[in-house]
């Protein structure tokens, strides 16, 4: 059974046969660690996420992102935990600078090379915005923000539903253009005992925006995941009942079991898992935590992945075991469909076909 | 009456109610009800419960944040009347995140939580050089040093600030206290850390156990 990447990528997060698991990375890799694989053979030339992706055999699984912000908009320096506002007249000053016009932000030559690398069949494309924890976390900077649900909670609100409005528009041009195998809303909103944030603040704050934006996405085909880091034992199930498909990287260090999450989440498909923390250690160690995962990988819709970056410690040797390891383990996962769930997204397609 | 202050002071900082927690503060003050009790059975009695609930995941981060800063307010009320008894912070934390390491949410959940134990902090931010940590507890009267890592390539820089404290001479003058996401008991016992807690409310715990522990 032949397929293209994103044929098997559908198909899998559809319950329907596939002739093994995707082989993917979708996170960029940590700066430190391919400065360490540099030093051991990673050739000079092989710089990009896609060049990496190729050298080490992986199935291409490539991000395109695009930002609201505009050249008149207040810088905020990306990891500073620094924002750019505090209250309501900042909010009307800086909102004029933001929402660029959509069609503006991706220029032609990358939607042509979206698409002849995905008439090739061997790339997966995925589409990333910031979700309504990060973007607000963004504006207001990290503590700002964590006060600002009791602060400012209403114009939280105006401001996620002026991002909403602006992701509605991105998101019907983007899609009309070309069709993204997935989306994923960054989002960050967990840590090691749970998520930051309660459920009744989820509901409030986060929810009705989601409820507002994923039936877009969904129109257009596509399976949106949710990415957080952390322990999202709780936030699974806020993120299902607002209509995601999946989420990732489901981090073992956190304490995260993805089969329980397959027990409560049928429908969700989950991308990662794969202990990062156990690399180092190599092959016998790396065999034993693909043999931990490999029967929710069996009960479908999950697929193995390193849980966020790979960590420094690891050797480039070390992390070629590992890309053969997922190689093999992928090859044992070869469902004949039938008995598992689709996502929601192609529930419904499913839906609208019968 | 005394009492049902008191409770209300506790029950306004869990809600994170800043300018009502500093009026029944100043009302209790009034009241000639004690300092050290408002502290202690208003105060600290909210931070506690609030520290209960966020390692049950009954209540988030940004509750303990509000209800801390409703701590706070009640404090600076309350600072002049305590020191005015003669009531001392239970002693001295120095705390920060490890060189190389950005990561504070953490590390400010922790300061709050031992500050609403009525211990002062010193808090040096986040990507603090070793020498920097051992100078300031050799310029103070420091019984604690807290140190917060999140990354596997961070995590040593714990054990370096110890090494550094050793060679200083000051090893024996605090107790050292670590956290953060990969950091375990069995980490904390291999680089000579006396003590590791998961989250902040435990960390508050164990800092006014070692703080007494340093004193007696
Ligand atoms: C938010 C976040 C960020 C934010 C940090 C913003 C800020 N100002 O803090 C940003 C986006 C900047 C960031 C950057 C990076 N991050 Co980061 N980040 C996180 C995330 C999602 C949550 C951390 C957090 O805020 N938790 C909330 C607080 C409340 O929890 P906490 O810190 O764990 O603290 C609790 C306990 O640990 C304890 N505690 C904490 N400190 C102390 C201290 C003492 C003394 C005690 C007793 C207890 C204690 O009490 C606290 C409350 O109960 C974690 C995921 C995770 N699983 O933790 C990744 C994570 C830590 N990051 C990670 C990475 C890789 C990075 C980057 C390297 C990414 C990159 N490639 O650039 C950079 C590093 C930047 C740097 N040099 O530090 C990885 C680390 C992996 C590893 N190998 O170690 C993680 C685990 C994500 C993952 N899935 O792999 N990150």
């Amino acid at each position: 059974m032949s397929m293209t990447a994103s044929e098997r990528f559908a198909r899998y997060l559809s319950g329907k046969e596939i002739d093994r698991m995707p082989i993917i990375e979708w996170a960029p890799w940590w700066h430190l660690t391919l400065g360490r694989w540099h030093a051991e053979g990673l050739p000079a030339e092989c710089a990009s996420v896609d060049d990496i992706q190729g050298y080490f055999g992986l199935d291409r699984c490539l991000q395109t992102g695009v930002s609201y912000f505009t050249p008149a908009s207040p810088t905020v320096i990306p990891g500073s935990g620094i924002g750019c506002m505090e209250d309501e007249d900042d909010w009307e000053r800086i909102r004029p600078t933001l929402f660029p016009d959509v069609r503006t932000l991706i220029p032609k030559e990358h939607f042509d090379w979206l698409r002849a690398t995905h008439e090739r069949g061997d790339t997966l494309h995925f589409f990333t915005v910031e979700g309504f924890f990060w973007y607000p976390r963004v504006l207001f900077g990290i503590e700002n923000h964590l006060y600002s649900f009791y602060d400012y909670p209403e114009l939280y609100k105006e401001m996620c539903e002026d991002y909403s409005d602006w992701l509605v528009e991105l998101f019907d041009y983007v899609f009309s253009q070309f069709h993204f195998d997935f989306m994923s809303f960054a989002e960050d909103m967990s840590y090691n005992s749970g998520p930051m944030i309660g459920e009744a603040c989820f509901d409030e704050f986060l929810a009705p925006f989601y409820r507002k934006v994923i039936p877009v996405i969904h129109k257009h085909g596509i399976p949106v995941f949710i990415d957080s880091d952390g322990d999202i034992t709780m936030a699974v199930d806020w993120y299902a009942k607002v209509g995601a498909d999946g989420m990732f990287p489901l981090e073992r260090q956190a304490g995260v079991d993805v089969s329980t999450y397959l027990d409560k989440q049928p429908d969700m498909a989950f991308l990662g898992h794969f202990d990062k923390m156990c690399m180092k250690f190599g092959e016998a160690a790396m065999r034993a935590e693909f043999e931990r995962i490999l029967p929710s990988l069996q009960r479908g819709k999950v697929i193995a992945s390193v849980d966020h970056q790979t960590p420094p410690d690891v050797s480039i040797v070390n992390y070629k075991i590992y890309v053969s390891l997922l190689q093999e383990y992928a090859a044992r996962v070869t469902h004949k469909g039938g008995n598992i769930t689709p996502c929601p997204v192609f529930a419904e397609q499913e839906r609208s076909q019968a | 009456m005394e009492a049902a202050l008191l409770q209300e002071i506790s029950e306004k900082l869990q809600r994170g109610k800043a300018k009502d927690v500093a009026a029944l503060v100043t009302q209790a003050l009034e009241q000639n009800i004690s300092p050290e009790t408002i502290l202690n059975e208003g105060l600290v009695c909210g931070m506690n419960v609030i520290g209960d609930k966020f390692r049950q995941n009954e209540v988030f981060v940004p509750e303990v944040l509000v209800a801390a800063r409703a701590m706070n307010a009640g404090l600076k009320i309350l600072k002049p009347a305590l020191s005015g008894a003669g009531i001392e912070p239970l002693g001295t934390a120095v705390i920060c995140t490890v060189k190389g390491d950005m990561h504070d949410i953490g590390k400010n959940l922790v300061k709050m939580m031992i500050e609403g134990q009525g211990i002062a902090c010193i808090d040096l931010g986040v990507d603090v050089d070793p020498q920097v940590i051992v100078d300031t507890v050799r310029d103070n009267d420091v019984q604690l040093v807290c140190l917060s890592a999140l990354l596997t390539t961070t995590m040593y820089g714990q054990k370096e600030v110890i090494d550094a404290l050793c060679t200083a001479g000051l090893r024996d003058k605090v107790r050292v206290m670590v956290g953060g996401a990969p950091i375990t008991q069995e980490f904390a016992d291999e680089i000579g850390a006396d003590c590791y807690t998961l989250d902040a409310a435990s960390a508050a715990r164990e800092a006014k156990r070692l703080i007494a522990e340093m004193r007696a």
